[in-house]
């Protein structure tokens, strides 16, 4: 009976004419306001050190300072070093720490915090999975291989609050690493003394605009207002709850009956009605994402078959996909660099621009010089891993492989861990799906993935010259000239296709109006402490 | 019944050291491991990362050092959540679960009795045939439609209930009718069955043949022995709700028991998924025993 009426109910009430939408902010006896974050899954940790996914990451921004933070708008600005001095080799960075910074429990921050902190960092002991963002410090690759002690680091405090930090090469994207939750310091006695539960309540010490108030696995993480925080003079919202809601269904319910200020994700099948009740609420932020597919270079029918993964890639109608799969205004992607990236246009394959019947008859003809034909078809296996939307990509550029190409394709879906394990090992694995998200504002996180070096490259890709130009764009001032070499390494890398990009992300966030000051930046960065809420 | 029930704890034991034998075996046989991220760890930092958990060390030696620490109560570190201990984990999603599974039960029992006992007793009439269309429609609808459609109703569409989280005793409401309908239904349904089998056994003709009043031999004579069945159903189900449902925690937003058993799978995070197993099979072993116990009390003819 209950069950009957609900569905009356909810039936009788026309979708298209009710999306009701309660809007009343949270508001403390003493005036001070609360802001009430949707955040996906849970956080695996929150030392900033361990912690890998963006749930995580959204927390420490709010715990932590770092010595330069990002703005609103996505700019690079000074947070707890007010200036830097670099010298002329661009090697040597030289920052001047602010003299009030104190960590959440009154004790005084110094550069010697910084220095232990950033050692703990590339330390293999600590087990850090970004370790590597910090390969540019002198002597930091050689520490995470275990070659040399973490005192090695070419870290060093001036003096209280001198830090200078010393680069094996000029490094143009060196300050956006500093932003993230990998050089944030950590507090010495309390990693020390409690070990791996330093981050729990009544245990942590930060020295961001907020400080640990309560953690309930799955439930929800509490900030308080940190006072001792250098700017906190001007942060305005008083304590900032965190809710993991890994369910978009369910973030929608909770933002509609008024117990969200702000959801991270939006169900796509919703997306269109959200558009028609609240659309100044939604905003959709272009972000450093590329979802691609994989080739593995390595084995046959991809191993020296650079025309056979062209015509794969050409045979791929991008637009569709977007227009009818994803639905969610993603970017179609004809080049491996994100356009939202700072400073730089990336290079687009050159039958970009090709009508689809001049570029279907063009992939053909490469499918035919690469030696298939009806009576000699290319078979090929699509890996993805489950899920509702992997799926539905892998069916539908399996179909275009099939009329454009008449490949014979068949899908194989695994489940995550089991994925990434093929992925790893690459020794069944023909073509396959992933993503890549960048770590900072710089086209360079994206080239260094396809390096033969880096070590996350499940192609297999080792082209000597792309590795050298990506090397050699990593180190240059960032002038016109860098411009230059990275539109090559892009070049060759599109020409080479061992990876087919399929489209770029974009964000999706539900944010109600009385919240003020957001502004969409591509890195996601986004501060608590620069928002306030106004009735 | 003192020493039958010891007995049968000491019998418990083997049975929990084969569950989780089975559990290691099969987690560890699972390709990928809890280290295998989209963002591959470099080489020196999964080494050392293994090295910190154990994981360098053969099998053997790796069970041995588990069975070691289980014997005394300590489940080790979660793999996924790398700040907390399993042990934590487990004592902040049980009562959680706990409070959720027990309400549940109570509203399938409150309900289910009495409509299964009506039924039985309006054999064939409309009354029965309005009660059991209840219990197959309760029976029927999945709790993953049941819950976000209560959701809409109740707190999207009008301001009655929160839609999810933890807080008061509002935000119980909707899991426990998600959780306890389908249950409430299954009672009814067991309640009706056995019912209708007591009411037609010689000991309730004897009863009616005294002359007892309809009413004493129902609720004295009739429901101890009706009781039965159900008592043995409970016992795995009761276990079974309040060690936690995945859909609806995830559904309403509740940190209970039941997310750890999937995500503990997924992240292959071998502590959690061997802590929330073993936990799951110590409370299935003592409500068995209550559940044996219990008959004791409710039938004459067994006896220990």
């Amino acid at each position: 009976m209950l069950f009957v009426a609900l569905l009356i109910t909810a039936c009788s009430s026309d979708e298209s004419e009710k999306f009701p939408v309660k809007s009343t902010p949270e508001i403390r006896e003493d005036g001070s306001t609360v802001l009430r974050r949707g955040n996906g899954a849970e956080p695996e940790s929150l030392d900033p050190h361990q912690a890998r996914s963006v749930p995580a990451a959204n927390v420490l921004r709010d715990l932590y300072s770092g010595l330069v933070q990002i703005s609103p708008s996505g700019a690079i600005k000074p947070a707890d070093a007010e200036s830097w001095e670099v010298d002329d080799d661009e090697r040597v960075y030289t920052f001047k720490l602010r003299d009030d910074l104190r960590w959440s429990n009154g004790e005084p921050l110094t550069a010697q915090d910084y220095v232990y902190s950033l050692r703990r960092s590339v330390d293999p002991a600590t087990g850090s999975p970004y370790a590597q963002l910090h390969a540019a410090i002198v002597n930091a690759k050689a520490i995470i291989a275990g070659e040399k002690p973490p005192q090695a680091l070419g870290v060093r405090a001036v003096d209280e609050h001198r830090l200078e930090i010393t680069l094996t090469a000029p490094t143009p994207y060196f300050l956006g690493t500093l932003a993230h939750s990998i050089s944030y310091p950590v507090y010495r006695p309390a990693v020390e003394e409690y070990g791996a539960a330093f981050s729990q309540p009544g245990n942590a010490v930060t020295n961001g605009a907020y400080r640990m108030e309560s953690w309930r696995v799955n439930s929800m993480i509490a900030l308080e207002r940190n006072p001792e925080y250098w700017d906190d003079a001007n942060t305005s919202i008083g304590r900032v709850e965190f809710y993991p809601i890994t369910n978009q269904n369910s973030a929608l319910s909770r933002y509609q009956a008024g117990e969200l200020d702000w959801a991270t994700t939006v169900p796509i099948s919703r997306l269109e009605t959200i558009k028609k009740h609240i659309p100044a609420q939604l905003h959709a932020e272009p972000t450093l994402g590329v979802y691609y597919y994989g080739l593995n270079v390595k084995r046959p029918p991809f191993k020296d078959a650079p025309e056979l993964r062209q015509a794969l890639s050409m045979a791929i109608d991008r637009r569709t996909i977007v227009d009818k799969i994803t639905r969610g205004d993603e970017i179609p992607a004809h080049g491996w660099i994100p356009p939202v990236v700072e400073g730089y246009a990336g290079a687009q394959f050159d039958w970009a621009k090709l009508s689809t019947a001049q570029r279907e008859a063009k992939a053909q003809e490469l499918y035919k010089k690469a030696g298939y034909s009806q009576d000699k078809p290319l078979k090929v296996e699509i890996r993805y891993n489950s899920g509702e939307g992997n799926k539905k990509i892998a069916s539908v550029i399996a179909a275009m492989w099939r009329s454009v190409l008449g490949a014979e394709v068949s899908l194989r879906n695994e489940e995550w861990k089991v994925f990434l394990d093929s992925v790893r090992q690459g020794t069944d694995t023909e073509a396959y799906r992933l993503a890549w998200i960048g770590d900072y504002n710089d086209p360079n996180t994206f080239f260094e993935l396809m390096n033969s070096k880096f070590g996350l490259n499940g192609t297999g890709y080792a082209s000597a010259e792309y590795d050298r130009l990506q090397e050699k764009q990593a180190h240059m001032p960032d002038e016109p000239e860098r411009m230059k070499v990275m539109k090559k390494a892009e070049a060759v890398l599109l020409a080479d296709s061992p990876i087919i990009p399929i489209y770029f992300y974009v964000s999706k966030y539900l944010i109600k109006d009385y919240v003020k000051g957001f502004e969409g930046n591509p890195l996601d960065s986004y501060y608590s402490k620069d928002l306030s809420i106004e009735p | 019944m003192l020493s039958y029930a010891l007995r049968r704890l000491l019998g418990a034991i083997p049975t929990l050291f084969i569950l989780l034998t089975l559990a290691f075996v099969m987690m560890r046989a699972a390709p990928g491991g809890p280290f295998d991220a989209d963002r591959e760890l470099p080489p020196q930092v999964r080494a050392n990362l293994e090295a910190k958990y154990h994981l360098d060390e053969p099998l053997y030696q790796q069970y041995g050092r588990y069975i070691w620490d289980i014997a005394h109560f300590d489940f080790g570190p979660s793999f996924q959540y790398r700040d907390t201990s399993v042990n934590d984990l487990i004592a902040s999603g049980f009562p959680v679960s706990l409070k959720l599974g027990a309400a549940s039960l109570a509203f399938a029992l409150i309900f289910g009795i009495p409509l299964g006992m009506l039924a039985a007793l309006r054999q064939n009439r409309p009354a029965d045939y309005g009660a059991m269309a209840i219990a197959m429609l309760g029976i029927s609808i999945p709790n993953f439609v049941l819950a976000p459609l209560m959701i809409l109703v109740l707190a999207v569409y009008n301001d009655w209930l929160p839609a999810g989280g933890l807080g008061g005793w509002q935000n119980y409401v909707m899991p426990v009718l998600a959780l306890g309908t389908a249950m409430m239904a299954y009672v009814a349904r067991l309640a009706r069955g056995s019912t209708i089998e007591v009411m037609r056994s010689n000991y309730i003709r004897t009863a009616r043949a005294k002359g007892l009043s309809a009413t004493r031999v129902v609720w004295v004579h009739a429901l101890p022995a009706a009781l039965t069945p159900i008592v043995s159903f409970l016992g795995p189900a009761a276990a079974g709700i309040i060690t936690g449902s995945v859909v609806i925690e995830t559904i309403f937003g509740i940190p209970g028991l039941g997310q750890f058993f999937v995500q503990g799978a997924l992240n292959r995070d071998y502590t959690l998924v061997m802590g929330v197993v073993l936990f799951y099979g110590i409370l299935i072993v003592a409500f068995n025993l209550a559940v044996d116990l219990l008959y004791g009390w409710l039938d004459p003819r067994v006896s220990y």
